[in-house]
C-alpha cells in the first residue's frame, strides 16, 4: 500500500518549529507563484477595494483619501509579507493516489504514519456508567471539559492528558461550556445552569435561566446564552451578572443551538424545519430561514461566519451561504445528530455510531466526503467537536468520548494574541484583563458587524419622540412670545390688549401639538383597551387565571 | 504711484499740447484777421455751413479730427443761439471794446498765488483758463513775429521749430463763430486741454521793468522744469492706492502659496521644528538684567555695594551693623503705625454701629411680639378685652363695607386668572392669607347650623328605635323620618371652606364621616320604605311587585340586621358585578356563589322576615341561573386567545375549589341548575387545553367536548391523568406531521410577520344607514375618496413589501425591526468632507489599530494631523 499524505501537527512556540509530516514533497515555489500568493494575501488584507475616488468633487478629500489608500496598500503588503515569514507551518491533508480514496483511510493507517505526539491524540475513553457525554474546548484547544448526562463533570488538560478536576453533581447534565478561559465553565443541569471554577467549586447558580438544554458562550461579548426547555432564550452578561436578554422563541422546545463565531448571532434550529437567528437586543429573530421540511437536528457555522450547515430529520444536510440566502449552496443526503466545522473548514457530522468528515477541496464550497470513522456498534454519538489548533476531532458518545485524527482540520499557526495553547498563568491573566477591556457591548451583535460605523440606514418613518415634540412645542411657544406686534392706533395698543393678543398667539402655537398628543393618547388608549379586553376575564373566572409571573 | 506719475505726465503732455494748440489757435485767429475782411457774424456762420470742412481737409492727426468735431458742435450750439444774440452777453463782461476796466489783470501781480490756484482744481482752472483766454485775446493782438520771438526766448529753441509748427497748424484752420473770449472759449478750453501757461500770462510783463524778481523766479522754475502736479480726486487717489496695495499684497501672498500647498498635501504637519524659546527660567532672565533707568541704577549700586556683598559672603553679622536705623526713622514709622491703627479703630467702631442697626424684619417681629404680649394682657384685663372686642367689631364693619380682602383687587384677579397652581409658594400663601382674613372678618356671628343638624340626626335615631305601634302613627313617623333624612342628605353637602375645618385632613375626615352618614341615611331610608311596604302588604295583602324587585332589597334588609359592614361589601360586589354583567339579574347569583354559608342562612332569615314566597325566589333564582349559564356559554363561544389560555392551564388545578363551593351551595336549598354551570366551565377548559396542546384536534373538538359534557363529573379526573402524556404525544404528532405543511406554515407565518410590520389597510366600510337613503345612493356604492384611499394604502403597503430584503426569498424572513440600542453604533449623518456614502464606507473599511497592522506601517497609518 502506497499512501501519500501530508500530515502536519502544527504548533510553533517561540521558534519551536513544527515537525513536518512524514512524506512531504515540497515543490520549490517559483517566483511567480510567490508573488501571486502575496498578491492574494494582500487582497485579503486590503479587506475590500478602495472607493472610486473619481466621483469625488472635493479635491482635498480626494488627496487625503488617496494618501490613505496608499498607506492601506503598504500596510496590506507588509502584512502579507509578515504572514509569509511568520507563519511557516502549512496545514496538511490526506492525499490519495491512484484508486485510493481518502475516506477509506482508517485511523489505524494514519496512526502508523504520524509522529508519536500526534498518534497520542487517538484514543477512546470508555465511561459506560454516566451516560452520553458532551464536551467543550477552550478557544486555544488546550483544555477540554466534558459532562456526562448522569452528572459527571471534568476538566482535562489535553496537552498532557492530565485530569485537572473531576466531580459528580448527581443530576442530569445536558451541556457544558467553557467561559472565556479554562478557569470557569458552565454546566446545564437538571433545573438550572451552574457556573463552576476549575476546582469544581460552584460559583453561581443561574436560576433565571430555568432548565436549560443548551448553553453557548459568546467570547467577545462575555455573554452566556442559554436555551431552556420552554424555548426561552436567555442572555446573561457573565462579567456584571446582568441579564441582557430574555426572549421567547415561540416555536417550541429545541436543543439545536449554535453561535456564529463571526458575529455572535445565536442560531436555533426548530422542529418546523426553520432556523432562526437571534441577537440579545431584539425580541424578534433577525432572520428566519426555512431550511428543511423536517425538524432541524443539527447546525454548525464555518469560522468565517458565512457558511452554515444544517441537518434535517428528513435525511438532508444543507449548506447555506448567509450572505446569499436565495437557495442552499449544497444539498447532501444523510442524517446528522451533530455537526461541526473545523477551523480550516472541514465539516464533521455524527450520526448513530459513525462519523463522517466532509471537506471542501475544490475551493468552490463544494463539500465532499473526506474521511469516515465508525465507532463500536451501539455507541450513540452525541456530539462531535474539532479541537482548535489540532488535527483532532473529539467525539462524545454514550460510552464515553473518543478522539481521532483528521489531518488538515486545525489551524496550524496560532496567534498568541488570540489563543495560545502554551499560555502561562501570567499570560492568561493578562489576556483576561485585556479581553475584558475589549469586551463588546451586546448591541454590537448583528448580522453584518462590518456595518458598524457606517451611515445609519434611513428610517422608514420618523416619528418624533416625546422629548423632541416637547422641545418643538417649547420653541414654538417661545417664538410666539417673542413676536413683535405692529404698533396699532391709540386705542388698540393698550398693554392689556397686547397681553391678550399674546396669549392668543401662544394658544395658537400650542394647538397643533396638543392635537397630536391627544391623538396619540387616544391611539394608545384604544390599543390598551383592546389588550385589556382580551385579558379581562369575568369575575367568576378570574380565580382560574394564572397569576402573572413576577419576573 | 507709478500710475499717478504716468497720469500726471499725461496731464503734462496734455498741457503742452494744449499750449501748442492754443498757440496755433491764436495764429489761426490772427490769420483769419489778416486774410479776410471782417464779416458780420451771421454771414460768417453761413459760410461755415456751406463748407463745413473748411480748412480741415488736410488734417491727418486724430486729435485734430476730434477737435474739429468738437468745434462743429460748438458751432451748432452757437448757431442755435443766433436769435438770442441780443440777450447773450453784456458788453462790459465780454470786454470786447475795452471800454471797461480790466480788473482781472491786476491779479497777475501775485504770480505765486495764481500758480497755486491754477493747480488746485478744475473749476479754478476753468476760471483761470477763461481769464487766460480773455488775456489771450490781448495776446492775439501781438503779431506773429513777436510771438515766435517770445517762444524762442522762453524755450531757447530756434524759431524755425516754431515756424514749422506754425505752418502745420496753418494747414488745419478752424474758424470759430465768435472771437474767443471768456464766454466763448475755444473747444480745447472746454475740453480742459487748452491750458494757458504761466508764460502766456507773463508775456505782457516781459518788457516792463520792475518785475525782475518775478522774472527771475519764473526763469528758475523753468529751468528746473519740475512741475508740481495737481493732486487727484480723493476717490481716485484712494483707488490707485488700493490698487497698488493689492498688487503688493498679492505679491506677498503668492510668496506663501507653495508652503500652503505643501502643508495642505502633507499628511502630518510638524510645527515644532525650530522653535527657540529664549529664556526658560526666571533666574536666567534675572541674570541678564541690566539697570537702565536712573532708579534701577541706584538700586543696583546699593545692591551691588561692595560692603553689602562682602557682608553677605561672610557671616552676616556685618549685615546687622549695616542695618542700623536712625531714631528719626523709627519715630516716623511709629507715627505711621499709630495713624493706621486709629483709622482701623474708627472703622471698627463704625461697623459696630452699623451692626447695631436692626433690620425691618427685626422690628416687625419685635412688634409682633409686643402685640402678643398685649393680647395676653387682654385676657387678664377686662377693660382691655372690651377694647379689643370693639376693635374687632370695627374691623369687621370696615371689612364688610369695603370688602377689601375679597379677591377683587387687580392683583388677586390676575392671579386667579393665571391659576393658583401656576403661582409660587409665597403668592399662594398670600392669597390664602387674604381669603382667611376675609372669611374671618365677614363670618356671621354665632351661626347655629351645626347644632341644629345634630339635633335632627338624634331625632332620626329616635325614630329608628321607635317600633311601629299603631299603623298610621308609624307610617306618619316613617314619612317624617324619611323626609328628614333626605333633607339631611341634601344638606350635608355644604362644607365649610375656611378656618380649621378647611384644612385638608379635616376636610378628608369630614368627607369620610359624611359618607358614612350618607350610607346610614340611605340604609335608614330603605328601611323606612321596606317597613312602609310591609305595612301596606299586611294591610292589603302581598303586592305582586315585591317578588321580582326583591333582589337587593332582601339583602339589604338582611344586611341591616347583620352588620352595616357586610352590606357595604355586598354593594361593592354589586358594583363590581355591574361592571361585568349589565343585567342586574345576575348579580344576585354572583352573590350566591361568592357568599359563604352564613350568607345563605342570613338570606333565609331575611326571606322569612319579609314574607316573600320561597317559590317565587326559586323562580327568580332559576332564571338568573340560566342567565349565568348563558353568560358562560358566551365566554365559551368567543374567547379571547389569552383568557382561554390562562384558564385552561389552571382550570384543572382549581377545579376542586369550585366544586367545593358548589357543594356548599347544594347544601342550601338550590336545585340542579347550579350544578350545571360548573360543568359547563369544565368542558370549556378541557377544550382549550386540547387546543393548546394538539392543534390537530382543532375543528372537531367541539363535538368531543359536548360528549364529555354529558359525562360531567366523570371527566373531571381526566385531564390530570392525561397531563403527563399530552406533551409528548403532541410532540410525536408534531414530528410525525411536521413535514406535511411546513412550507405553508412558514408562508403563513411570514405573512403574519409582514402584516405585523406593515399592517394591511382596513377595508372601507360605511356606517349602516348613512348614504343609503335611496336606490341611487346604494348603487353608487362607496364614495370614490374612500376607495381611492384604500387603494393608495394598499399600494403603499405593497411597495413597502417589495422593498423588503426578503421580498424575493420565499423561505426567508428578515426582520426589518430597527434596534434602537444598536442605532448608536451607526453614523447619524455623513461626516463633513464626504459627499458620498460609498466613499465614506470604503474609507473606514480598514482597521488602523496596532492589532491589525504591521508595526512598520501602523505609525504612518495613525499619525496625527499635527
Amino acid at each position: 500500500m502506497f499512501l501519500c499524505f501530508m500530515f502536519m501537527s502544527k504548533k510553533v512556540k517561540m521558534g519551536v518549529k513544527a515537525e513536518n509530516g512524514t512524506l512531504t514533497k515540497i515543490v520549490p515555489p517559483l517566483e511567480q507563484q510567490l508573488s501571486e500568493e502575496i498578491d492574494l494575501k494582500v487582497k485579503k488584507y486590503l479587506r475590500g477595494e478602495g472607493a472610486n475616488l473619481e466621483i469625488l468633487q472635493d479635491k482635498k478629500l480626494k488627496g487625503q483619501l488617496s494618501v490613505r489608500e496608499e498607506l492601506y496598500g503598504r500596510s496590506a503588503k507588509q502584512a502579507a509579507k509578515t504572514e509569509k515569514w511568520l507563519m511557516p507551518s502549512e496545514g496538511g491533508y490526506l492525499e490519495a493516489e491512484g484508486i485510493e480514496k481518502t475516506w477509506r483511510i482508517r485511523q489505524e493507517d494514519i496512526a502508523r504514519e504520524v509522529d508519536i505526539s500526534s498518534s497520542r491524540n487517538q484514543f477512546d475513553i470508555t465511561l459506560p456508567n454516566l451516560g452520553p457525554y458532551t464536551m467543550d474546548f477552550t478557544s486555544s484547544g488546550r483544555y477540554m471539559t466534558f459532562g456526562g448526562k448522569k452528572g459527571h463533570l471534568a476538566i482535562v488538560d489535553m496537552k498532557n492528558m492530565n485530569l485537572v478536576k473531576e466531580f459528580q453533581v448527581r443530576e442530569t447534565v445536558r451541556d457544558v461550556v467553557f467561559l472565556h478561559n479554562e478557569l470557569f465553565f458552565a454546566a446545564a443541569q437538571k433545573k438550572y445552569p451552574y457556573i463552576y471554577n476549575r476546582d469544581g467549586t460552584e460559583l453561581h447558580c443561574l436560576k433565571e435561566h430555568g432548565a436549560v438544554s443548551r448553553l453557548q458562550f459568546l467570547k467577545n461579548h462575555f455573554l452566556l446564552a442559554s436555551l431552556n426547555k420552554s424555548g426561552q432564550l436567555h442572555y446573561q452578561d457573565v462579567t456584571m451578572g446582568e441579564m441582557v436578554g430574555n426572549y421567547k422563541t415561540g416555536v417550541g422546545r429545541t436543543d439545536v443551538m449554535k453561535v456564529n463565531p463571526f458575529n455572535g448571532v445565536v442560531a436555533l434550529g426548530h422542529s418546523g424545519g426553520t432556523v432562526s437567528m437571534w441577537k440579545p437586543t431584539s425580541s424578534a429573530p433577525l432572520l428566519k430561514i426555512l431550511c428543511h421540511r423536517g425538524p432541524v437536528s443539527a447546525l454548525a457555522f464555518h469560522p468565517n461566519g458565512h457558511l452554515m450547515a444544517t441537518a434535517g430529520k428528513e435525511k438532508k444536510i444543507k449548506l447555506w451561504d448567509l450572505r446569499k440566502l436565495d437557495s442552499e449552496l449544497q444539498n447532501l443526503p444523510g442524517h446528522a445528530n451533530t455537526l461541526d466545522f473545523s477551523q480550516k473548514g472541514l465539516l464533521a457530522r455524527g450520526t448513530g455510531s459513525s462519523v463522517q468528515v466532509l471537506g471542501d477541496f475544490s475551493g468552490a464550497q463544494n463539500y465532499s466526503r473526506y474521511m469516515n470513522h465508525s465507532m463500536v456498534k451501539g455507541y450513540q454519538i452525541g456530539k462531535v467537536l474539532f479541537r482548535p489548533y489540532e488535527d483532532v476531532l473529539a467525539i462524545g458518545h454514550s460510552m464515553g468520548w473518543s478522539s481521532i485524527l483528521i489531518p488538515g482540520s486545525g489551524e496550524p499557526n496560532f496567534d498568541s494574541w488570540v489563543a495560545n495553547p502554551f499560555e502561562t498563568s501570567k499570560q492568561r491573566s493578562e489576556k483576561e484583563v485585556r479581553s475584558l477591556l475589549d469586551k463588546l457591548p451586546p448591541e454590537t451583535i448583528m448580522l453584518d458587524p462590518t456595518k458598524i460605523g457606517t451611515l445609519r440606514p434611513a428610517k422608514k418613518k420618523e416619528k418624533p419622540t416625546k422629548q423632541e415634540r416637547e422641545d418643538e412645542m417649547e420653541a414654538a411657544i417661545e417664538s410666539a412670545k417673542d413676536m413683535d406686534f405692529k404698533r396699532k392706533t391709540k386705542g388698540r395698543n393698550k398693554p392689556s390688549k397686547k397681553v391678550k393678543k399674546r396669549q392668543e398667539l401662544v394658544a395658537k402655537a400650542k394647538r397643533p401639538f396638543l392635537g397630536q398628543n391627544t391623538k396619540e393618547e387616544e391611539l394608545l388608549a384604544r390599543k390598551k383597551q383592546k389588550t385589556s379586553e382580551e385579558v379581562e376575564l369575568p369575575v367568576s373566572l378570574q380565580r382560574f387565571a394564572k397569576k402573572k409571573a413576577a419576573t | 504711484m507709478a500710475d499717478t506719475k504716468r497720469k500726471s505726465g499725461d496731464n503734462h503732455s496734455n498741457r503742452k499740447k494744449g499750449k501748442k494748440q492754443k498757440t496755433s489757435s491764436t495764429q489761426r485767429d490772427t490769420n483769419r484777421k489778416r486774410r479776410g475782411p471782417r464779416l458780420p457774424s451771421q454771414l460768417r456762420k453761413q459760410l461755415d455751413r456751406l463748407n463745413p470742412g473748411g480748412g480741415g481737409d488736410g488734417s491727418s492727426s486724430g486729435s485734430d479730427v476730434d477737435e474739429r468735431i468738437e468745434s462743429d458742435e460748438g458751432e451748432v450750439y452757437v448757431g442755435n443761439d443766433v436769435y438770442e444774440y441780443e440777450e447773450g452777453v453784456p458788453e462790459e463782461e465780454s470786454q470786447k471794446n475795452r471800454r471797461f476796466d480790466r480788473v482781472e489783470n491786476l491779479e497777475y501781480e501775485m504770480p505765486d498765488e495764481f500758480e497755486d490756484e491754477n493747480l488746485s482744481s478744475d473749476d479754478d482752472n476753468e476760471g483761470d483758463n477763461a481769464k487766460g483766454v480773455s488775456s489771450g485775446d490781448e495776446v492775439e493782438e501781438d503779431d506773429d513775429g513777436k510771438h515766435s520771438r517770445m517762444l524762442q526766448g522762453i524755450t531757447g529753441m530756434p524759431g524755425e521749430a516754431f515756424e514749422g509748427k506754425k505752418k502745420k497748424s496753418n494747414t488745419t484752420l478752424v474758424t470759430e463763430a465768435y472771437a474767443e473770449s471768456e464766454y466763448n472759449p475755444t473747444s480745447d478750453v472746454l475740453d480742459g486741454h487748452g491750458r494757458i501757461s504761466v508764460e502766456d500770462l507773463l508775456d505782457p510783463l516781459r518788457n516792463k521793468s520792475g518785475y525782475s524778481k518775478l522774472k527771475k523766479r519764473v526763469h528758475q522754475m523753468e529751468r528746473k522744469s519740475n512741475h508740481t502736479q495737481a493732486p487727484l480726486h480723493k476717490a481716485e487717489r484712494e483707488r490707485l492706492e488700493r490698487k497698488a496695495a493689492y498688487e503688493q499684497s498679492n505679491k506677498d501672498s503668492v510668496k506663501w502659496v507653495p508652503l500652503i500647498k505643501r502643508n495642505r498635501e502633507a499628511g502630518t504637519l510638524i510645527f515644532d521644528n525650530d522653535v527657540e524659546l529664549g529664556f526658560s527660567t526666571v533666574g536666567a532672565i534675572a541674570s541678564e538684567f541690566e539697570p537702565r533707568t536712573e532708579f534701577e541704577k541706584k538700586i543696583a549700586s546699593l545692591v551691588h555695594d561692595d560692603k553689602v556683598m562682602d557682608a553677605h559672603q561672610k557671616d552676616g553679622s556685618r549685615l546687622l551693623e549695616l542695618n542700623q536705623v536712625s531714631a528719626e526713622d523709627e519715630r516716623d514709622r511709629q507715627n505711621r503705625i499709630a495713624k493706621l491703627r486709629s483709622l482701623l479703630f474708627r472703622h471698627e467702631m463704625k461697623s459696630k454701629h452699623i451692626k447695631k442697626i436692626k433690620s425691618k424684619t427685626f422690628h416687625r417681629l419685635l412688634k409682633k411680639d409686643r402685640l402678643k404680649a398685649a393680647s395676653s394682657e387682654y385676657e387678664i384685663d377686662p377693660e382691655a378685652v372690651k377694647e379689643l372686642a370693639r376693635k374687632h367689631e370695627y374691623e369687621r364693619a370696615k371689612e364688610r363695607m369695603t370688602l377689601r380682602h375679597k379677591t377683587n383687587s387687580m392683583w388677586a384677579k390676575r392671579i386667579k386668572e393665571r391659576g393658583l397652581n401656576a403661582q409660587d409658594e409665597g403668592t399662594r400663601a398670600a392669597i390664602a392669607e387674604q381669603q382667611h382674613i376675609h372669611a374671618r372678618l365677614t363670618r356671621k356671628m354665632n351661626s347655629m347650623k351645626d347644632t341644629s343638624s345634630s339635633e335632627e340626626s338624634s331625632d332620626e335615631d329616635e325614630s329608628d328605635e321607635d317600633s311601629p305601634g299603631e299603623q298610621d302613627r308609624t307610617s306618619r313617623l316613617l314619612d317624617e323620618a324619611k323626609q328628614k333624612t333626605l333633607k339631611v342628605l341634601n344638606e350635608e353637602d355644604e362644607v365649610p371652606n375656611s378656618g380649621l375645618l378647611s384644612l385638608p385632613f379635616m376636610v378628608r375626615g369630614m368627607k369620610k364621616r359624611n359618607e358614612v352618614a350618607a350610607e346610614e341615611a340611605k340604609l335608614a331610608l330603605e328601611d323606612y320604605e321596606s317597613l312602609s311596604k310591609q305595612l301596606e302588604g299586611s294591610s292589603r295583602g302581598e303586592s305582586p311587585k315585591v317578588g321580582p324587585s326583591s333582589g337587593r332589597m332582601v339583602f339589604n334588609a338582611a344586611g341591616k340586621q347583620q352588620a352595616p359592614r357586610s352590606s357595604k361589601t355586598k354593594s361593592d360586589d354589586r358594583t363590581k358585578a355591574d361592571g361585568l354583567y349589565d343585567a342586574s339579574d345576575s348579580e344576585n347569583d354572583l352573590q350566591t356563589e361568592d357568599n359563604n354559608e352564613d350568607g345563605d342562612i342570613v338570606r333565609n332569615d331575611s326571606q322569612q322576615d319579609i314574607n316573600i314566597d320561597p317559590s317565587l325566589l326559586h323562580e327568580v333564582l332559576n332564571g338568573h341561573q340560566d342567565g349565568l349559564f348563558k353568560s358562560f356559554d358566551d365566554i365559551v363561544k368567543d374567547p379571547g386567545p389569552k383568557t382561554t389560555h390562562e384558564v385552561s392551564i389552571f382550570a384543572s388545578g382549581t377545579w376542586k375549589k369550585v366544586k367545593t363551593g358548589n357543594d356548599q351551595v347544594k347544601g342550601g336549598n338550590n336545585d340542579a341548575s347550579k350544578k350545571k354551570s360548573p360543568v359547563a366551565v369544565e368542558p370549556v377548559s378541557e377544550k382549550q387545553d386540547l387546543q393548546e396542546t394538539g392543534k390537530e384536534f382543532s375543528e372537531d373538538s367541539d363535538s368531543e367536548s359536548e360528549g364529555q359534557m354529558v359525562d360531567g363529573i366523570l371527566f373531571s379526573g381526566g385531564p390530570k391523568a392525561s397531563s403527563y402524556e399530552l406533551p409528548s404525544q403532541a410532540e410525536l404528532i408534531h414530528q410525525a406531521f411536521a413535514a406535511d405543511n411546513v412550507e405553508d406554515n412558514f408562508e403563513k407565518h411570514k405573512q403574519e410577520i409582514l402584516n405585523e410590520e406593515n399592517p394591511e389597510p382596513e377595508k372601507p366600510v360605511l356606517l349602516p344607514g348613512w348614504g343609503q337613503w335611496t336606490n341611487v345612493q346604494q348603487k353608487k356604492g362607496l364614495p370614490s375618496w374612500m376607495v381611492k384611499e384604500h387603494d393608495a394604502a394598499k399600494k403603499k403597503r405593497e411597495e413597502a413589501l417589495k422593498k423588503r430584503k426578503d421580498a424575493q426569498l420565499k423561505h426567508v424572513i428578515i426582520s426589518e425591526k430597527l434596534d434602537k440600542r444598536a442605532e448608536k453604533l451607526y453614523t447619524r449623518t455623513l461626516p463633513f468632507p464626504y459627499s458620498s456614502k460609498e466613499v465614506f464606507e470604503q474609507s473606514i473599511r480598514m482597521p488602523i489599530g496596532p492589532e491589525f497592522n504591521p508595526a512598520t506601517v501602523v505609525g504612518a497609518l495613525n499619525r496625527p494631523e499635527v
